[in-house]
C-alpha cells in the first residue's frame, strides 16, 4: 500500500471527527425520562411484593413456632401405650381403645405409615373422638312419642267396636260376605216381584 | 434517586449531602464525547447511539454510588467503552467497516478513485483488528480528540507511559502490515 501513514491517519482523523446524528441528545432524554417513570411506578409494587413476603415469611415461622411448642414435642410415650393395631373389619385403620383408659397424650401411627416406627401423636379429646367416629354402628333407640303424636294416636283410636272389627281381617271379610250375600238376595228377590207383576198384568 | 424536575433528570445520590446530579446536563456535555468513543470501537451510528444511551442507563442504576466517583468524565467513557466492546462480539464488523470506509472518502473524486480510496481504508481498519489487543485499544483510544494520554491511560487501566509505548508500537506495527499488504499485490 503506497503512504500507509497517510492512510492510518485519515482513518483515525474519520474516526475522531464523527458526529452523532441530530437529535441524539433528545432521544437519549426522553428515553431516560420514560425509564425514570417505569422504574417510579414500578416502585410500589416492589414495596408491596417485599410486604406480601415478609408476612408469608412471618406467617411461615410462626405455624413451625406452634407446631414445635415445648409442651407438645418431648413426651415420649411407653411402647405399651402406642396404639396401633393391623386393619381391621370395623374400620380402615386402627382399632383405638376406650377413651376413658387412653392417656393424655396418645401415639397413633400416621396413615400409609409403618406402625411401629413412624407415629403420630394425638390428645386425649381427639382419641374420644376417633373412638366415636370408628364404633360399629347401632339402631338408634326408640324416641318417646312427642304430645302431638300422642293427639294423633287418640284421634285415630276412637275405641268404635265395629271400626275396631273391621281392623280385624277375618272379621272384615266375614262381614264383607254377609253384605254380599244380603245384596243377592234383595236382587233375586226383586226379580221375582218383577216377574210376577209382569205374569199378572199379561 | 431519579427524578424529572424542571424537564430535567435529577440524581439524588443516597448520602444526601453532596449536591443533585442532573442527568440532562450530563447527557449534553458528555453524549457527543461517548459517542465518539463508542464509534470507534463499532463504526457504526445507530449502534454507538444505542451505547451512550445504555451508559446513562447505567448511571441511573448506579446512582446509589455516585458519591465515590472521582472522575466523571472518565467514569462516562470507561462504562462506554466497556458497553461498546460488549456489543462489539454480537456484530459482524465487515460489513459496517465496509460501510464506515466508504464515508470516509471524499465525494468529489471519481468513481475509480472513489472505490479504490474505499478499499484502502477498509484495509486499513482491517488490519487494525488484526492487532493485538492492548494495541488496538489504545489505537482506537487515540483517535477520539477529546482524550489525552491521561484519560487514555485511567480508561485502560494502564500508566500513561505504557499507553505512550502501545501507541508507537500499534502504529509501527500497523503501518508494518500495510506495507506489506501492499507489497503482496
Amino acid at each position: 500500500m503506497k503512504n500507509p501513514e497517510q492512510a492510518i491517519d485519515q482513518v483515525l482523523a474519520g474516526l475522531g471527527k464523527v458526529e452523532a446524528s441530530p437529535g441524539m441528545k433528545r432521544r437519549i432524554l426522553a428515553n431516560l425520562e420514560e425509564s425514570a417513570l417505569v422504574s417510579a411506578k414500578g416502585a410500589p409494587r416492589r414495596v408491596w411484593q417485599m410486604v406480601w413476603l415478609g408476612m408469608t415469611v412471618a406467617s411461615i415461622l410462626i405455624a413451625v413456632a406452634v407446631v414445635h411448642q415445648p409442651g407438645k414435642t418431648s413426651t415420649k410415650v411407653p411402647r405399651h401405650e402406642v396404639v396401633s393395631t393391623p386393619p381391621s373389619a370395623n374400620g380402615p385403620g386402627t382399632r383405638v381403645q376406650q377413651a376413658s383408659h387412653l392417656p393424655v397424650e396418645k401415639i397413633l401411627p400416621a396413615r400409609g405409615a409403618r406402625p411401629a416406627q413412624t407415629v403420630r401423636r394425638i390428645s386425649a379429646g381427639d382419641a374420644a373422638l376417633l373412638a366415636e367416629m370408628r364404633a360399629p354402628s347401632h339402631p338408634a333407640p326408640e324416641v318417646p312419642l312427642t304430645q302431638e303424636e300422642k293427639l294423633l294416636l287418640r284421634a285415630v283410636r276412637t275405641g268404635d267396636p265395629q271400626v275396631i272389627a273391621m281392623l280385624n281381617p277375618e272379621e272384615r271379610a266375614r262381614q264383607e260376605a254377609a253384605s254380599e250375600a244380603e245384596f243377592q238376595e234383595f236382587v233375586e228377590q226383586s226379580n221375582k216381584e218383577d216377574q210376577q207383576s209382569d205374569q199378572t198384568t199379561d | 434517586m431519579a427524578s424529572i424536575a424542571g424537564g430535567g433528570l435529577n440524581l439524588i445520590p443516597t448520602e444526601s449531602a453532596q449536591p443533585e446530579i442532573d442527568l440532562a446536563v450530563l447527557v449534553k456535555s458528555y453524549s457527543r464525547l461517548l459517542f465518539r468513543v463508542a464509534h470507534s470501537v463499532l463504526r457504526s451510528r445507530t449502534e454507538a447511539e444505542d451505547v451512550v444511551q445504555d451508559t446513562f442507563l447505567r448511571v441511573v442504576e448506579l446512582r446509589r454510588s455516585l458519591n465515590a466517583i472521582r472522575d466523571m468524565r472518565v467514569w462516562l467513557v470507561r462504562i462506554a467503552w466497556n458497553l461498546a466492546l460488549d456489543r462489539r462480539r454480537r456484530l459482524r464488523p465487515e460489513q459496517i467497516d465496509e460501510s464506515f470506509a466508504e464515508s470516509l472518502v471524499a465525494a468529489g473524486m471519481p468513481a475509480d478513485e472513489m472505490i479504490c480510496e474505499a478499499q484502502r481504508m477498509t484495509a486499513v481498519l482491517r488490519e487494525m483488528e488484526r492487532l493485538p489487543k492492548a494495541e488496538r485499544h489504545v489505537l482506537l483510544l487515540s483517535a477520539v480528540e477529546e482524550l489525552g494520554t491521561a484519560a487514555m491511560a485511567e480508561v485502560l487501566g494502564r500508566s500513561e507511559s505504557a499507553v505512550r509505548a502501545l501507541l508507537f508500537r500499534a502504529r509501527i506495527r500497523l503501518r508494518e502490515r500495510l506495507e506489506e499488504r501492499g507489497g503482496e499485490r
